[in-house]
């Protein structure tokens, strides 16, 4: 009869495996992490049905449509004097800025966006790599990414020419596309997984001090420009003329070797995924448990309002980092290029508009499943729509405020036609993002959990065609500023008006929309559910 | 007995091509508490939410406290008090601000904060009052959503699926609360799927399959083994 050990008898611990075990059991979880993106893939785009599919189906046509163009017709325009040679020169530095962009928004949304939403993922043996490979895939719907790739293959073609040899030369810039992709997710995940351990928020506020504090100290001593022409990116530009020379064995050298350096960071961001994982979110856990001091009792209705719907955004730690990175970023490129008043009009369109890409195109599904109760409570839903309206302005006026300060300290003397010019073009898109952020949010609200910083407030294909078209209005419009910076401040004041007017009509037929019990209790409905 | 604080006729809701409540009828008088019984997907909550005003109903008549929820929905809203089926809190704010925020919006005289309070401690969510909600347990939602429903003394409580999730404390403080607004002459309306409890806290009981009404008839007939049978034989 078996016995229980004596305390002097050898405890036969498990047989440990061996190394062939774990690679056999790495090899098979490895496949099976590939394996489900697909399956999550095909879920995700289920729930796109009927127009929304066939709109879809345009936009993906559309997108591939125009890369093809990117890719071939720039070859095709005139070569003028040297100028082929000059953009050669500018393509390593452009090189770098797609692994830049890309790299700091896969940071600020904590690891890059989510293949499955966590709230519906949390039922399903989703491993770490799936979800590494999904943010990858996910990661090229960004009109950020997408916008910059295609001046790349434009400016890439453009200097390659009419050849034959144009997709060989082409297919290292993919390559690279590929690889600063997956780069810019590994060092991600690791930003994220310093951020989730000991004193991990204040290391990674530090580490972004000193590289911001690094970045001046190259622009003040005119060691940028130097240093960007040692990039290592340079490999993939000589890529570029090696197959637009057909030759062909340094071309495939470095075709070998960037699709390397590509599939070593897909490898290396899965791990870091893995070590992420176990680690808890600590901001976020943190902000979930400390307490509020409680404030005075509201004086008005407004104010009551204004407090929740405040209290949404600011206490969010996605959505602080988000208006963080917009509030600063855009400001240090600005001081880092020394934009003049002309290009600083363009500045407040793309902070406002990142900040609306934020939350504000869903305003309401920052009520979560408190909207139900929210919209039982007696109040007119018009001071309930001049609520969010307020917020939203204000939030992206405060990070078009900080991005200009910064700008405006190297573009040059302010005139006040200049400075009037940029404060209006700041005001007016700010009032034409909210606007139609505000009328998207009546339209088509999705439910969303934001508490994940890694959850957008539609989804990313949604996003992409959101940005999109929020770009182009407030990029033009910020032309027009741009044009109004050499003309007397008059001119500013006056071209503003029929903007304002423009986006307060749109505003005052949103409100109409809300005011409509059927139209507000679908919002309601859907961003509760 | 009492007139009718909820008074609903031949009620239609339809989203879509789908008829969510199919011309239900019902009444609930003030100092009572009426149960909706049924099971997911028969209408409960679609009925609960026309009556909070936050769904529009596609037909009938609709009046609560003598106000058509079509004409006056504001002034419905300020009558009742509703706890949601799902949620019902504001992810980022703590429960205090849910109270100050509806105590603004409701226009409770000075004093409600020792009401509220009284009741946080009664729903076990003292030391939780200044946390924001987003990090609270289901069961902590739930309570918290049956104070924001009940702490104004509405005339009309609503409460929807109270008892999901919720723990016995919990249950047994929720069970006093519509206790206490039955006394102080309310109507009381509460959606379940858990027969026991809504016998135990409503002295009638509508049992509503596919979006319509199949049975309306004291709770206590639905008590014990043969009010289980009884109420099985309706689901189907």
């Amino acid at each position: 009869m078996p016995t229980a050990l004596s305390s002097t008898d050898t405890t036969p611990g498990p047989a440990r495996p061996g190394i062939g075990d774990v690679l056999r059991g790495w090899r098979a979880e490895t496949r099976r992490a590939v394996g489900d993106v697909g399956p999550l893939l095909r879920f995700r785009s289920s729930g796109v049905r009927g127009r929304s599919r066939t709109t879809l189906i345009l936009a993906l046509a559309f997108l591939l449509a125009f890369t093809v163009i990117a890719c071939w017709l720039p070859a095709y325009l005139p070569e003028g004097d040297e100028r082929r040679s000059d953009v050669l020169l500018l393509l390593p530095s452009a090189y770098i800025g797609v692994l830049v962009i890309s790299m700091i928004s896969a940071a600020a949304s904590g690891g890059g966006r989510e293949l499955l939403p966590r709230d519906q993922g949390v039922a399903y043996p989703v491993s770490p790599t799936t979800d590494h490979l999904g943010a990858l895939l996910m990661a090229p719907l960004n009109i950020a990414w997408i916008v910059q790739s295609w001046t790349l293959l434009g400016a890439s073609a453009y200097v390659v020419g009419p050849r034959w040899t144009l997709p060989l030369a082409l297919l290292p810039v993919f390559l690279w596309l590929f690889a600063a992709t997956a780069i810019a997710q590994a060092l991600a995940w690791f930003v994220e997984w310093v951020r989730r351990g000991a004193f991990g928020v204040l290391t990674v506020r530090l580490l972004t001090i000193f590289m911001g504090l690094v970045l001046a100290i190259l622009i003040v001593t005119d060691e940028l420009v130097p240093l960007l022409d040692e990039s290592p990116t340079l490999t993939v530009a000589l890529g570029l003329l090696y197959g637009s020379e057909a030759q062909m064995l340094p071309w495939l050298r470095v075709v070998l070797g960037i699709a390397a350096v590509g599939l070593v960071a897909v490898v290396g961001g899965a791990l870091t995924a893995g070590a992420v994982v176990r680690r808890p979110p600590r901001d976020e856990l943190r902000e979930e448990t400390s307490s509020r001091p409680p404030r005075a009792n509201p004086a008005s209705d407004l104010v009551a309002l204004l407090r929740t719907d405040r209290a949404a955004i600011w206490r969010s730690v996605p959505l602080r980092r988000g208006l963080a990175v917009l509030a600063l970023l855009p400001g240090l490129v600005a001081l880092a290029g020394g934009l003049d008043w002309v290009m600083l009009s363009i500045l407040p369109g793309l902070v406002a508009s990142g900040g609306a890409l934020l939350f504000g195109v869903n305003s309401w599904c920052l009520d979560g499943r408190g909207a139900l109760w929210r919209d039982s409570l007696p109040v007119n839903p018009r001071l309930a729509f001049t609520s969010r309206v307020m917020v939203l302005t204000e939030v992206l006026l405060v990070v078009t405020a900080l991005t200009l300060l910064m700008g405006a300290l190297r573009a040059g003397p302010p005139t006040t036609s200049r400075v009037v010019a940029v404060v209006t073009c700041a005001v007016v898109v700010t009032v034409q993002v909210v606007a139609t952020s505000l009328r998207w949010s009546v339209r088509s609200p999705y439910a969303v959990d934001m508490r994940s910083a890694r959850a957008t407030p539609a989804p990313p294909v949604v996003m992409v065609g959101y940005s999109a078209r929020l770009a182009l209005s407030t990029t033009l419009t910020g032309m027009v500023f741009g044009g109004a910076t050499f003309a007397p401040w008059q001119w500013s004041v006056m071209v503003a008006i029929p903007f304002l007017l423009f986006s307060s009509y749109k505003l005052v037929g949103t409100a109409g929309a809300w005011a409509l019990p059927a139209v507000r209790s679908r919002v309601v409905a859907v961003v509760a559910s | 007995m009492n007139a009718p604080l909820v008074q609903v006729n031949a009620l239609w809701v339809r989203f879509g091509p789908v008829d969510a409540v199919r011309g239900i009828d019902l009444s609930v008088p003030a100092g009572t508490a009426t149960a909706l019984l049924g099971r997911n997907g028969a209408g409960k909550s679609t009925t609960m939410r026309v009556l909070a005003g936050v769904i529009p109903p596609t037909g009938g008549v609709v009046t609560v406290d003598g106000k058509d929820i079509r004409d006056d929905t504001l002034g419905v809203k300020r009558v009742i008090g509703y706890c949601p089926d799902v949620g019902g809190l504001v992810p980022r704010a703590t429960p205090w601000e849910h109270l100050q925020l509806a105590a603004r919006l409701r226009r409770l005289d000075h004093g409600w904060e020792e009401r509220a309070r009284e009741m946080l401690e009664r729903f076990d969510l003292g030391a939780a009052t200044h946390r924001v909600t987003s990090g609270f347990s289901h069961g902590m939602g739930r309570r918290m959503s049956v104070i924001l429903a009940a702490f104004h003394r509405p005339r009309v409580l609503l409460l929807d699926e109270p008892f999901d999730g919720v723990d016995p404390l919990g249950v047994e403080a929720t069970m006093e609360v519509i206790a206490d607004a039955r006394a102080e002459g309310s109507a009381v309306l509460v959606s379940t799927h858990l027969r026991e409890l809504a016998v135990e806290a409503c002295q009638d009981a509508i049992v509503l399959r596919g979006g319509q009404a199949v049975a309306a008839l004291p709770a206590h007939e639905m008590a014990g083994e043969a009010g289980a049978g009884a109420y099985r034989a309706l689901l189907d």
